[in-house]
């Protein structure tokens, strides 16, 4: 986290810098079926946020030391398109992206029902073709919408949504502004039927109360998505 | 990319298609796949482009870093072009370092726009010897039905065109529109069931064999060509893909121009 309250993100009356209140999202939209040579696909934006996911499978997994005898094993890249960034990001390796891979497959395995496909591997394919600040939070929300597209059985959806804290103000979903001069960060994976979690990152300085609060706006944020969420997937788009 | 195993049958059933002058999506011979052209899609790219033919698609980004002149040619800034196709775009994609297909890819557009001069890299010289504009154009792909080539090298040539010059950013003056003088336009040609076909699919790229990318400039003069792929052409058959690339990318080129 960076400036620590030089620049003012929110003013006396709670509005912040793009007029949102605290505990408002960005807009989001929400189309499945956009590649069409995958079997499940979704293209999720999110404020200027664009992420492209891709489902491959359940398939072959190859080579054969990747496989488990009594499950399917999940392949998940999450990356970055060169044009993706204000300063172009160099294709290839990246411990950043490799991380957030890691962190959304150990999500997505939480809830796909890996046991139904022995020695198979599903493949996922996110790709951020817009960057503004919670891509991972989109690459996530986006990959269980591609996988219920790609008709694959899963405990539930996830809803990946961040809180983070500006000018000591706890606010749901940070913009690029916000992120880059706001004081914390926490991204969570939520599963929306149960309220359970899946995943959780935080970074940055809350006290418990400002943590609470937090944890309570992505609650909130998780069934508002959560809709649109099921809404495409019902067919057409949700706006 | 893994190589996938071609069935006979698909082979047998182009050739039979091919002698009835049918193509297995029902198109005639020279016939390209419903296309759709948008620009300005990318809000953190500086030019950008979505092209759909059938079910490809492909997106191209402009991006703009400040470069040193190289000593030879202190008044001029450079152009690079690269094509990136990763796994999200078909199963038979891998990831990994960049495989020798979309190197290929990459380079062969280059070409085209390099070639036909439509970017005056004199134009991208701040201060002579020191510093000048190096445009990137990334091409990447989203869904691959086949033909690659033309997506990508149409998405490019938009995404220039509409490409603004960061320059408030970088502190070097006012943002304005990169010049374009030309329109390169890229048409491909695979062999299918023993004769030349127009924008192949995946399938007829599968059992196909040779292809040929042909750029042509805006006087229909030649700035790239390729032959990819194992085969054997003759001239007569060039002949007849080229005839066909004249009339085709002057179709293309106006869609361009009108955008």
């Amino acid at each position: 986290m960076g400036g620590y309250g030089e620049v003012q993100m929110i003013d006396e009356n709670g509005v912040r810098a793009d007029g949102r209140g605290p505990g408002d999202i960005r807009p989001i939209t929400i189309e499945t079926g956009v590649v069409p040579v995958a079997d499940g696909s979704c293209r999720m934006t999110w404020g200027t946020n664009e992420a492209i996911v891709a489902v491959y499978g359940p398939m072959e997994a190859h080579p054969r030391k990747i496989q488990r005898q009594d499950r399917a094993v999940l392949d998940v890249a999450y990356n970055m398109a060169p044009f993706s960034t204000t300063d172009r990001m160099r294709p290839g390796f990246n411990r950043r992206s490799r991380e957030v891979s890691k962190v959304t497959q150990d999500a997505l395995e939480s809830v796909v029902l890996l046991e139904l496909y022995p020695r198979s591997k599903i493949r996922i394919s996110i790709e951020i073709v817009s960057a503004e600040a919670g891509t991972r939070c989109v690459g996530l929300t986006a990959a269980s919408v591609a996988l219920a597209d790609a008709g694959i059985p899963m405990t539930d959806l996830v809803v990946s949504v961040a809180s983070g804290k500006i000018n000591d103000v706890v606010v749901c979903d940070l913009n690029k502004e916000e992120d880059n001069y706001g004081e914390a960060d926490l991204p969570m994976g939520i599963m929306p039927n149960s309220g359970e979690l899946v995943f959780l990152q935080m970074d940055g300085d809350l006290s418990q109360d400002e943590f609470k609060q937090a944890w309570k706006y992505n609650m909130d944020a998780a069934q508002e998505i959560h809709k649109l969420m099921v809404e495409a997937l019902n067919g057409g788009d949700s706006q | 990319m893994t190589i996938p195993i071609v069935p006979k049958l698909l082979r047998s059933h182009l050739s039979d298609l091919a002698e009835r002058d049918a193509r297995i999506d029902g198109r005639g011979r020279w016939e390209g796949r419903e296309l759709e052209v948008q620009h300005s899609i990318l809000p953190r790219a500086e030019g950008s482009a979505r092209v759909r033919m059938g079910d490809t698609i492909v997106l191209a980004g402009v991006k703009f870093q400040i470069m040193t002149p190289y000593p030879d040619r202190p008044n001029q800034g450079g152009l690079m072009c690269s094509a990136e196709v990763r796994p999200v775009a078909g199963r038979n994609w891998e990831s990994g370092p960049p495989s020798p297909e979309s190197i290929e890819l990459g380079r062969v557009v280059d070409r085209g726009i390099r070639e036909s001069g439509c970017i005056d890299v004199d134009s991208l010289c701040i201060i002579p010897g020191e510093k000048a504009w190096q445009v990137i154009l990334d091409l990447f792909a989203i869904s691959d039905d086949g033909n690659l080539f033309d997506a990508f090298a149409l998405a490019g040539i938009v995404a220039l065109r509409n490409a603004t010059v960061p320059a408030e950013r970088f502190e070097v003056g006012e943002d304005y529109q990169l010049s374009v003088s030309k329109t390169p336009i890229m048409c491909s040609y695979h062999r299918v069931g023993g004769r030349f076909v127009f924008d192949a699919t995946a399938r007829e790229e599968l059992g196909g064999d040779e292809r040929i990318h042909i750029t042509l400039g805006d006087d229909n003069n030649v700035h790239s060509l390729q032959k990819g792929l194992k085969g054997i052409f003759s001239a007569d058959e060039f002949t007849e893909i080229m005839d066909n690339a004249i009339e085709r990318t002057e179709k293309l080129r106006k869609i361009v121009d009108e955008l």
